[in-house]
Parts: structure tokens; sequence; C-alpha cells
């Protein structure tokens, strides 16, 4: 026993020597709810790294990408997680959901192994044992307190709704556009959950009618969004209302399920939309998507653009610091400030890391959903205000 | 309160409804005849729904894709029947009650070996539904609506006559009635059972064909509408085609009042989701045969 | 007596009392000892990536002599044990954080909190048999995923964290975590599983069984059925309960997806493949179950897997796996093995206590 300890030790000593290996694991919700943002996603992490040893972008290190399927399902989120750290030794753990990111928030604070998760819960990087933890892009909360800012520009003293999935992911920024429509001038008038298989929204959308309200943002993913559109639509409301919503609620995915019901929606992201052809990003997304043999419409994802970037900042990380380990990558992110900022170019802005600024590409853009169901940017890229003010990160 | 909103509510109420009567429709079919619970009933529905969505990706038109699906899911009903449930005789309930759970599972992982077991899909809409609805009592409803509730409607039609009046029918109410008594004047029990699980799959298909026309196709959601019977079952009675439907719309209309009326008492709202299940324990206590169903409770 | 009190040769039981023994031979006693010592043994030989599994089957095997005491014992059938898990677990949660009391005080605080709320629950089995009850408990199940959704107290399902545990001087952290709940559930399962033993041979528990064959033949004997029916789901979400206190400490934190239907569908599961109204099925189930999963997702991560390319893109094989693995597992062994993996466990037994005289 005690040889074959002392072997085996001798062994990975001798490789180690050879060739550094560096472990990234991601674990979220290939199948499952939520599988239609995630699928995208890991095959985004997936072609991301090889593109990178395609490139030979980490000389001298071995890189090796896990993706493994959750289902969405927390515990199987620990089980990858226990499994990457603890028996994999991984310099990086490439997260996705808002639950199994909060659950793992204190262990991965323990292990310090940085963490890079698909929700961009406000909740994630805020508070205690977040020191590892590094929000991608903006969060929820800035992207729905920007579309409040714009709703109160245009119309001061306007009546908002607010529709959330019933979750922690939906649920996390109710507060924060409480607190900014309150500033503002305008009125948030009702905040309702609404999650998938909701056939019927006549109730929901008669009620907010009834109400007067003008505006309603949505916190949600795709499906239950195209839904309600789609009930808007029959019941003559688009005009009346506007809908809006953050990241995850639209996209391709919108217009794929909603079709015109889409049209004039207004969406807040981070990150370049696929027909912005002239993009460096964007043309590397395309490149990378064929190269892999994705189907079109996993390519057109704004999620596998997500995929990417989670793994490309990972990467770029461990490039930085030449040391595959936890304590390099988190070394080499957190010297993404300034003019060391990293620019992949699937992002508006700039990715900033610090040790103090756990907040990616904090700039992003709204954009409005033409006639053909494109998302075109109807402003600048730009930062929230009033978010800083709002939701001071301690 | 807001009355003005009430017409409204209840005409939405009514549309969600029919299609829960259509769906519970099946689970009466299933328990009127060989009193077997059936919780895969929600992944027959997804299965219908899904190879319809298949053969109209294959460029197959619409309705006759719809009409492939329900006589692929006929099958299915029998083949399930055939192969798992007819060993199951006699056993106990929660024998029978697991095996369909763990069939529910076996779809489920089939389903994933398609395509369709992730993300989210939508039919096209064909073309002589797409064009503008209709206004009734303030509320517009949908072409596709309109549609959805006529064919529920008439499968329940169909089925509440075939049982009164075709041989057929009056054979699978006599071994309902007493499986016995109908063995010893010569009925097959088994065909009885095949094809009650069979009508069960080709209602399911229907239902899960109008469901995703009208709010797009995902595993969870279809097959969750697997869940949402049981309190239409129970409100209606286990055992009565005419319990589905009353129970079906009753269901659909308790659903959006609650939605209309509730979720602005309740911080988050989202009441619909559980009224229902309140009206179930509410009846299991109050009246388990529900409002049609044959009162065999004994109490100990 | 019998002639031996080593090995058994024979019924040599005269007296009822005689009947209600647990152990018949001195042998029996003793290798179960010898399994107790080696199960807790297993963290100095086994590496320490087998824990997360063993812990679970360790926790779930308490969930699930909890549902066989329900369903299996008594015939109830209970469609909502994930739910009173997870009664067990929020009230766990809250102890901790609010009252900040430590774990070995929050985890029976969560069972008498499960137990409460499942003789809730029970009530209706007062007038309900069989499906309607099965329905009951479902309903429950969907209404309570719903509470906690709305509950600012439990944070709408999102996590709630409790302070980290410790015991003995050692620190629950990321290496020992797994081992630590082992070591920590162990003795709770193995006592609680006394406990049910020693239960089930008082008139409590003969009431049950005899309430499960036909209630109405129990009644004439001078049982109360509907006394029985409370007492067993009292002592059923009683396990569940500190099953869920356990489990929310193992899971980091108490989260509503945790405590879905799909945990209620799943310890039904390991009662039955274990084999209902049997201890150690109780044990096997959870061990069948946990292990199969395992077994898939070892299988999905194999390259033999990874190459299979038949299927379209967007098909995860490995996913597909599991629920299909599961449910055929569940509908084999009901049509061709219903009395479970006990059934084996019996025949194995029976083979070796013959052995070598078998005929």
């Amino acid at each position: 026993m005690k040889r074959a300890a002392a072997l085996s030790a001798l062994l990975t000593l001798s490789l180690a020597a050879a060739q550094k290996t560096a472990t990234i694991g991601w674990s979220g919700a290939i199948t499952g709810p939520t599988s239609d943002a995630g699928a995208s996603y890991a095959a985004g992490v997936e072609d991301y790294c090889r593109y990178a040893v395609s490139q030979n972008t980490l000389p001298g290190i071995k890189l090796n990408c896990v993706v493994r399927d959750d289902q969405y399902n927390n515990a199987n989120t620990q089980r990858n997680f226990e499994d990457y750290v603890g028996n994999m030794n991984a310099s990086a753990f490439l997260g996705y959901s808002t639950g199994g990111t909060l659950q793992l928030k204190s262990t991965i604070q323990e292990v310090k192994v940085p963490t890079l998760p698909g929700s961009y819960h406000i909740g994630n990087v805020d508070g205690a044992d977040s020191q590892y933890i590094f929000l991608p892009i903006s969060s929820y909360s800035e992207q729905l307190v920007s579309l409040v800012e714009y709703v109160a520009k245009k119309d001061r003293g306007a009546k908002i709704a607010l529709v959330v999935n019933p979750s922690p992911f939906g649920r996390a920024p109710v507060d924060d556009v409480r607190k900014a429509a309150q500033r503002l001038g305008v009125q948030i008038v009702d905040v309702q959950e609404v999650g998938g298989n909701n056939l019927d929204n006549t109730a929901l959308l008669k009620r907010f009618e009834s109400a007067g309200v003008k505006y309603v943002l949505n916190q949600n993913t795709a499906g239950p969004v195209a839904n309600i559109l789609k009930d808007a639509k029959r019941l003559n409301l688009l005009g009346k209302m506007q809908f809006m919503g953050a990241h995850y609620t639209g996209g391709e995915d919108l217009t794929r399920l909603a079709g015109d019901a889409a049209n004039n929606f207004i969406w807040a992201t981070s990150y370049y939309m696929f027909d912005e052809a002239d993009k460096p990003g964007i043309q590397l997304v395309k490149k990378i998507g064929a190269a892999n043999n994705r189907k079109p419409d996993t390519i057109r994802s704004v999620h596998y653009t997500s995929g990417m970037l989670a793994a490309s900042i990972a990467i770029e990380a461990i490039r930085r610091s030449k040391d595959p380990s936890a304590a390099g990558v988190y070394k080499g992110i957190t010297s993404m400030t300034g003019s060391r900022a990293f620019n992949p170019g699937f992002t508006v802005g700039p990715v900033t890391f610090s040790a103090k600024d756990h907040i990616g590409a904090e700039s992003l853009r709204l954009l409005q959903a033409d006639s053909t169901g494109n998302f075109k940017a109807i402003t600048g890229a730009q930062r929230s205000a009033i978010f800083p003010l709002v939701h001071p990160l301690k | 309160m807001n009355l003005d909103l009430l017409p409204q509510l209840l005409l939405a109420g009514v549309v969600i409804g029919s299609i829960y009567a259509l769906a519970a429709l099946g689970f009466v079919l299933i328990y009127k005849s060989s009193r077997v619970i059936n919780f895969a009933h929600g992944q027959v529905i997804a299965t219908g729904a899904f190879i319809a969505f298949a053969l109209t990706q294959s460029g197959m038109n619409f309705w006759l894709a719809g009409l492939l699906a329900m006589l692929a899911t006929f099958a299915l009903g029998m083949l399930i029947e055939r192969v798992f449930l007819r060993r199951m005789v006699g056993e106990p309930i929660i024998s029978v009650i697991m095996v369909t759970i763990g069939l529910a599972s076996v779809v489920d992982g089939l389903l994933h070996l398609t395509p369709y077991g992730a993300g989210n899909f939508s039919f096209t809409t064909p073309a002589a539904l797409s064009g503008a609805g209709i206004d009734l009592l303030g509320t517009q409803l949908s072409r596709v609506q309109l549609a959805g509730v006529l064919a529920a409607l008439a499968l329940l039609g169909g089925f509440t006559y075939f049982f009164n009046r075709s041989t057929m029918g009056i054979t699978m109410r006599a071994v309902a009635d007493d499986q016995m008594a109908a063995m010893s004047v010569g009925t097959s029990v088994e065909r009885v059972f095949a094809l009650a699980w069979a009508f069960a799959g080709l209602t399911a298909a229907a239902a899960g064909v109008i469901l995703g026309l009208m709010s797009g196709l995902t595993l969870t959601g279809l097959a969750g509408i697997g869940l949402k019977v049981f309190p239409v079952v129970i409100l209606g009675g286990l055992d009565s085609v005419l319990g589905a439907i009353v129970g079906g719309i009753l269901i659909g209309v308790l659903e959006n009042l609650a939605a209309g009326y509730l979720d602005g008492l309740v911080p988050g709202g989202g009441t619909r989701d559980v009224f229902p299940f309140i009206v179930l324990l509410i009846v299991l206590l109050l009246r388990p045969y529900g409002l049609f169903g044959t009162k065999e409770i004994e109490r100990v | 007596m019998p002639a031996s009190r080593f090995t058994q040769t024979g019924n040599y039981r005269v007296r009822y009392t005689q009947d209600q023994t647990i152990f018949a031979t001195y042998a029996e006693q003793l290798s179960l000892l010898l399994l107790i010592a080696a199960l807790f043994a297993l963290p100095l030989i086994l590496p320490r990536a087998w824990f997360p599994y063993l812990t679970q089957i360790v926790i779930f095997s308490v969930a699930v002599i909890g549902l066989n005491v329900t369903t299996g014992y008594t015939g109830l059938i209970n469609i909502g044990q994930g739910a009173f898990m997870g009664v067990g677990a929020y009230a766990t949660a809250l102890a901790a954080t609010r009252l900040n009391l430590p774990f070995y005080l929050a985890i029976p605080l969560g069972g008498v909190a499960g137990a409460l709320i499942g003789t809730l629950v029970g009530l209706p089995s007062l007038r309900l048999k069989y499906l309607y009850l099965a329905i009951a408990t479902l309903a429950f199940q969907i209404i309570f995923e719903w509470g906690v959704g709305h509950a600012p107290l439990l944070e709408q399902g999102g996590v709630i964290k409790p302070p980290t545990p410790q015991a003995f001087g050692v620190k629950d952290s990321f290496l020992n975590h797994n081992v630590f709940w082992y070591l920590v559930s162990l003795p709770v399962l193995i006592s609680l599983a006394l406990l049910w033993r020693n239960v089930l041979r008082t008139r409590h528990g003969r009431a049950m069984i005899a309430v499960r064959d036909n209630d109405r033949a129990a009644a004439a004997m001078g049982i109360h059925p509907g006394r029985a029916k409370l007492t067993a789901f009292l002592i059923g979400s009683f396990y569940a309960g500190v099953a869920g206190g356990l489990f929310m400490y193992f899971q980091k934190g108490a989260v509503i997806e945790d405590y879905s239907l799909g945990l209620s569908v799943k310890l039904l599961a390991m009662a039955i493949v274990g084999g209902l109204g049997s201890l150690p099925g109780s044990f096997l189930g959870p061990l069948f179950i946990v292990g199969l999963d395992r077994g898939v997702e070892l299988l999905s991560q194999s390259a033999l897997l990874g190459r299979v390319t038949a299927f379209a893109e967007g098909v995860d094989v490995a996913s597909a796996l599991r629920p299909f693995s599961f449910g055929m597992a569940i509908v084999l062994f009901l049509m061709f093995e219903p009395r479970g993996l006990a059934n084996w466990w019996r025949l194995t037994r029976l083979y070796f206590k013959r052995w070598p005289f078998k005929f």
C-alpha cells in the first residue's frame, strides 16, 4: 500500500516535471431546467478550450477542460465540484446555476479556487465568502436597473411591473429594482413570479393592464417570457406595454419561441450580437463554431458566446501567471485591471477584474428587437449610473 | 376586487380548462377500466407532442403530423399496457403506481435520446390558425385557442358518445363496473384494457399538440401536465368522463380566478400553481369520490 | 431454548416472547457487531472519493426506513417523503442559524418538526385509503414546494447556510466533509434502525402490520386503526425529518430544489427496490439506487460513451441513461422481484445458514 502510494507520487512528480496540467471544470444544465441556455453554454466552454489547445495558448501546459451535466441539480453540482477540486486538482471552476453557486460559496472560499459562474446573480460576489467568485459580465440587478433608468428617462412616473422566475435566480434583483425605482421616480406597481409551464397569462396581463402598467420588466428564461409575449400579442397589449428583460430573457431563443410577438422587446446584455459580423469576437465565435461543426442555432445563441467568455477568462489568467494552480488563476484574473484589462472581443466593454472588482465586463447595451426579430443596439456601451448607489458592494 | 376582469378570467379559464379536461380524459379512461393511476400520462402527452413536432420539422403538414402522432401514441399506449401493465394485474396498488412512475422515468430517458429532451421548441403555426382571433366578452381569443377548445370538446364529446352508445364503449363500462361479471359473459377484459390505454395515448397526443401550439414545447412543461390532471380528476371523480370535463373546466377557471384575484394579495403571486392542489385536498377530505365519481370509499 | 445458542439447528421457539427476540443466535449478534465495526472502519480503508456516495446511502437509508414505516409496514402510500425531509432540513437550518444550535441539537429538532408536520399530513389517512391517500401526500409535496418558495423566512427556497459544524474538535471542511458526515450519519442510522426494530416488536409495531394486512380485521381485534396509522406517520416523518437535517448539512445548506417531488419518487424507488416492509431492504435499496446512479455517471464519463456519435447534437447520452436506468430498475424489480433485494439477501443468508448441509 505504502509502496504503491510512493510509486504513484513519484509518477505524478515526473509527469509534472515534463508538463504541467491545468484542469478547468464546468458543471451546468446540459439537460433539465434551463438546459436550452445551458447546452449552448457548455458547447461554448468546450469549444473555446479546444481552440486554445489548437492555438497553443498555454505553451508547456496541458489544458484539460471537463464539461459535465448536473441537470440543474445542486447536489450534482456539488459532487462535480468536489470531483474537480478534490480529485482532479482543478485550477478554476466554471459554474452555471444560481442556487448551485450560492450553495458552494463558503466551500469556494475555503478551497480558494477561482470560480466564474454562468449566473450573474449579484449575491455571488456580494458579502462574505465571495473572494474567489468573479462574474464574467454585469449582474442581473445592474441589467434591470439600467432598464429602469431607461424607462425613467423616457417616462417619469411610469408604472412598471416586474415578472420574475420563482427561484433565487429570478428573485435576485427584486430589491435592487425597487430601490432604483424609488430613487428614479418611477413606480413598481407589481412583482409577480412566473415560471415555466405558464400556459395562460391572460389573468396576469389583464391585471397589469387594469393597474395601468406600461412597462413590464422580466428576469426569467426565454421560455416563460415568450409565452407572456404571445399572450400579450393575442390580447392586443403589445402596443400598450413595453416588455423588457435581463440577459437570460432575450436573444435568439426569444425570437425563435415568440415569433413576431418578440418584436420591440428591449433587452439588456453585455454581449455582442451574432449579426454584428464586423466585431472580431463574433468572427472568432463563427470560426470556432464552424471548426467544431456546431448547429447554426447553437452558434447563433448568445449562450455559446457566454460559455466562451467564461473559458477565455480562465485560460487567459493561466496564460498571464504561467501558473496552472488555483493561486495562479487568481493572480491572473486579478491582474486584469487598468491597462492590463482583458478584451477577448465577446463583450461591448473589456473584462476588468482586481482583488476588489469582481465584475468583469461591466458595460452593457440595451438592444431592441426589430421587425425581423434581430436585436439592434439602442444605446451605446454604458454603465448604470445609479446602480453603485443602489447596491454598494462590500 | 375588479369585477370587470371577471368575464375575461372565466373565458380564459374555460379555454385552458378544456385542455386540462382533454389531458384528464386519458387518465380517467385508464382508471375507469383498469383501476390504474397512471403517473406516466404527462410523458405520453410529451411524446405525442414531440412526435408531431419532429414530423413537422421534416416538412410534413401540421394536421397530418398531428394525426400521425395520435396514431403513434395510440400504439404506444397499447404497448405499455401489453408489456408492463398486464403483468401487474392483481398486484398491490403501490406496485402498480410505482410501475407507472418508473415508466415515466423510462420515457423521460428515451425522450432525452432525441434532440427534444432539452430545450424549448415551438410549432410553426399553420396558416389556417395564424389569422386574427375573435373578440369575446372583452377579451381576445386566438384562432389557436379556439381550435384547441373545439378539438378538445369534439374529442370529449366523441368519447362520451362512444361510452354511451357503441358496443365497445358499453363493454368497457361493463368491465369497469365488474370485471368478474363481465368476464363471465364472455367479454375480453384484456382487449378492454388495451383499448383504454390506446385511447388514453391518442387523447394524450391531442392534448400535447394543442398545448404545444399554444405555449411551446418543453419536456418538463408538457410532462408537468401529468401532475395538473390530479386536481382535475379528483374534483371530477376518478372514474367519470363527465367528471373529467367538468373538473377540467372548473380547475381551469379556479386557477384563473386565483391568478386574477389572489395573486395581488400574496407576495410574489403564482397562486395558480398551488390553488388546484388546495382544492384537491379539500375535495379529498369532504368528498373523495369527486363530483361525479362512483362512491366506493370505505371508512375505518 | 434452542439446542445451541451459536448456530441455528432448528426452530425451538415455544413462547411468544422467544418469537419476539431479534437475534436467534449469538452468531447473528456477532456478525451484526462485526458489520457495524467494519462500517465505522471504512474511512480508513476506502479512498475519500467514495464518501460522497456512501454518505448519501446512509442518509437516504434513514429516510427510507421512515418511508417503510408508513408505506412498507403500515400500507399507507406516501409520495411526500421528500417534502418531509425538506421540513426537517428547513427546521434544522432555522435552528442552526436563528437559535445558533449546534448540529447535534438542530438535527433532532428537524426530526421533531418533520414528525409534527407529518402527523398533520397523515390526518387524512383516517378517512382516505390507498390511492386517495397517495394523492393527498402528492398534493402536500407540491404545496410544500410552493410554500417554501413564498416564505421570506426560508429565503424563498434560496440557500440557508448553517454555520460550519464542529465535533470532537474536528471542523467540517472541504477535505473531510464527506467523511465527517458519514461518521455523523452512521451512528444516527444505526440507532434509528435499532429503534425501529424494537418498536416493531411492541404492540404498536404489530398493530401497524395488522392494519396493513387488513384494517377491518385489525379493528375487530381491538386495534385502533386510526391511531396505528397516525403513529406510523409520526415515526415515518420523524425519520424523514432527521434525514433531512443530515442531508441539509451534507449539502451545505437548505435549498428547495433538493426536496422536490423527484426526491420523493427516488425514496419510493429505493424502498421498492430494497423490498417494501423490510429493514435490510431499507439499506440495500439506497445502496442499489445510489450505486446505479454513480455507475451510469461513470459509464457516461468513460471514453466509451464519449465517442458515441450516432446521436444528433444536443443529445447527451449520459443524461438519457440516468432516468432510463432508474425507471427500468423500478419497473424490472416490480415485474420480476417484487420482494426486492431483501429477498435476495434472505436467500443468501439462508444458503449460508445451512451451509454446508444444504439439501
